[in-house]
């Protein structure tokens, strides 16, 4: 148990700084862009790039952003309930949630896997995309797997351990 | 079972997983979007539907102005440019009657300007100003709903996150509905000011008059402002002038921040790795609750939930005002449990369209939405602002920044019923913009 919670948490850290650097890269692809157009020509393909490097620094932090608490939730009612019963639907909660995410990332893995058999290009630099695709269905499978931790942590551990 | 039966069901199924579950709104609204989907088309249709959305979505050039907005926020937070703007309008203001409580509100007007979140404008502020005014002796009826309610300019003056989102939502010009926040912004933080000196003139011990700065400290406090007021010029102006998309703004706005505070020693690495890390929490947070969005309105669409409310609604026998105070009433009493960004989200798809067939202005009735969610921000039991401030001064009790809040509340109404007035105070700007 003690393990997954670890192995979880490196994972969504090492996401969250790779996500880091595509944050960079979209302000320097922006402004390089912005800067080609003032004195030559726009940067081709900005507008997919940017959009491809969104979705990798969003998805990637979307575990973390829930091992933080970070996902809006509404917790006045949960929280007169009794510990017990905080419990169960804790691990309701994070059955269902990493059941959904799970399928997420089953879906959009597999309809990367189909960009990259047909060798889909993106329309502007002709380049493959399905590796970006690959990152979303990543970020939801890092998701779905804090979610699998907070089940287990919901059945294994005794009392009240919201944090 | 009828499809509008289905549509109902599932916004009950809805709300009983987020209140009994505690599920994030954003997974909530993702979830019973799926299953509703499920029940009316099939399981093939809608684990696509999952699928295609989810990646649509996150790889939308249109959100990415939403980390780069967020960014530029967190980077303002983090480098001290709201201390130097708190200094220049404590320097003007601060030997008036409760003039440290109008210069939190100034420099909160100043802040928001380039900061897209209200959170983020009430937890800077309440550092800065709520150790002045307690040393002023400030009383805290005053000081805590100063800081709790000056955060709300934040969500209405551009860049702001809010709108952004309604913007995609609804899929309107961002640039238009930022140049229609300029003025509301303005109007709501000359209430605020106003409330200020009626709540002093009747209680003159809750903001004593502090000491006067000679015009050298003042105009040498208003260099301070400089970076801030040609950062929003710069992102501000751009758009207006047509220079820049949205997405370009934020980029710039970030650069330029990262130009006017890493050399001069204003944000160091620590700085600098908080605001992407809290950038990135917030995007995702964002990014996932505008996909669940997405998918719960898709249910909601086969269902044509959404489309009879319009219908019926527009087709009732009173004005269309009588519905806008009903909607507002219901934003309001929502917002006190629901965070209010989450709420907007969740009621866009159902309100929206009702607004439309209604006949009001998208601009307008989407600032009028805007300002009514601040006020979530604002009040009890789930008001954010309100922990935030609490958070930074644990000694103020609860109960009296509710109390204070409460003066300040009755501004956001008169700032909301002026707007309904005068709906030209928001559509002169995007209207000389074309």
């Amino acid at each position: 148990m003690a393990f997954l919670e670890k192995m979880s948490l490196w994972v969504n850290r090492v996401l969250l700084g790779i996500a880091g650097f595509f944050l960079a890269g979209m302000i320097l692809l922006t402004c390089a862009n912005i800067f080609m157009r003032l004195v030559w020509l726009p940067l081709r393909g900005t507008f997919e790039l940017m959009g491809y490097f969104g979705a990798v620094a969003t998805a990637f932090a979307l575990g973390y952003t829930q091992i933080r608490k970070g996902h809006i939730a509404v917790d006045i009612v949960v929280q007169r309930f009794s510990a017990g019963t905080r419990r169960a639907l804790r691990g309701v909660n994070a059955l269902l949630c990493m059941a959904f995410f799970a399928l997420a990332a089953w879906r959009i893995g597999a309809y990367a896997m189909n960009l990259h058999e047909t060798g889909e290009v993106t329309e502007t630099l002709r380049i493959v995309y399905y590796p970006f695709t690959w990152a979303v269905s990543v970020g939801c499978a890092a998701l779905s797997l804090v979610f699998l931790v907070e089940l287990l942590k919901s059945f294994l551990e005794k009392g009240d351990s919201e944090p | 079972m009828s499809l509008t039966l289905v549509g109902v069901l599932g916004i009950l199924l809805l709300l009983l997983a987020m209140f009994f579950l505690g599920m994030p709104v954003g997974f909530a609204m993702g979830l019973v979007g799926f299953c509703g989907f499920w029940y009316v088309v099939s399981f093939k249709a809608a684990v696509s539907m999952v699928g295609n959305d989810v990646w649509a979505t996150f790889s939308k050039y249109g959100l990415t102005v939403v980390p780069l907005f967020i960014f530029l926020g967190y980077l303002a937070f983090n480098s001290g440019i709201a201390e130097r703007l708190y200094n220049a309008a404590y320097r003007w203001f601060g030997h008036w009657r409760g003039g440290l409580a109008v210069a939190t509100i100034g420099a909160d007007e100043l802040f928001a300007a380039i900061c897209g979140s209200n959170t983020a404008t009430a937890a800077t502020m309440g550092t800065v100003a709520l150790p002045q005014m307690k040393k002023y002796g400030y009383h805290t009826m005053l000081s805590s709903g100063t800081v709790v309610t000056g955060g709300t300019l934040g969500t209405v003056m551009p860049p702001s996150v809010v709108l952004i989102i309604i913007g995609l939502q609804t899929k309107q010009s961002i640039i238009k509905l930022f140049l229609g926040g300029i003025l509301p912004a303005i109007l709501l933080g000359l209430l605020f000011v106003l409330t200020i000196v009626i709540l002093c003139r009747v209680h003159p011990h809750y903001g004593p008059a502090g000491p006067r700065s000679t015009w050298t400290e003042r105009f040498k406090a208003l260099a301070g402002t400089l970076e801030a007021v040609a950062i929003f010029l710069l992102v501000i102006g751009g758009l207006y002038l047509g220079w820049f998309t949205p997405t370009e703004a934020g980029a710039v706005g970030v650069f330029f921040t990262l130009c006017f505070t890493v050399p001069f020693g204003r944000l160091g690495w620590k700085g600098l790795v908080d605001s992407v890390r809290d950038t990135l929490k917030i995007s995702a947070m964002v990014f996932f609750l505008v996909t669940g969005a997405i998918i719960f309105g898709r249910f909601l669409a086969v269902t044509r939930l959404p489309f009879m409310v319009a219908e019926f609604a527009a087709g009732l026998p009173v004005s269309p005002y009588v519905i806008l105070a009903m909607v507002l009433m219901i934003y309001l009493v929502g917002g006190c449990f629901v965070d209010s960004l989450g709420f907007l989200v969740l009621t866009i798809p159902i309100f929206f369209p009702l607004g439309m067939a209604l006949g009001f202005d998208p601009v307008w009735y989407a600032i009028i939405l805007t300002m009514i969610t601040t006020m979530g921000a604002i009040t009890p039991p789930v008001g954010v602002n309100i922990y935030v401030v609490k958070a930074l001064a644990p000694e103020i009790e609860l109960s009296t920044i509710f109390k204070s809040v409460s003066f300040f509340l009755l501004a956001c109404v008169v700032c909301i019923v002026i707007l309904i007035a005068f709906p030209g105070i928001v559509l002169i700007i995007p209207g000389m913009a074309g």
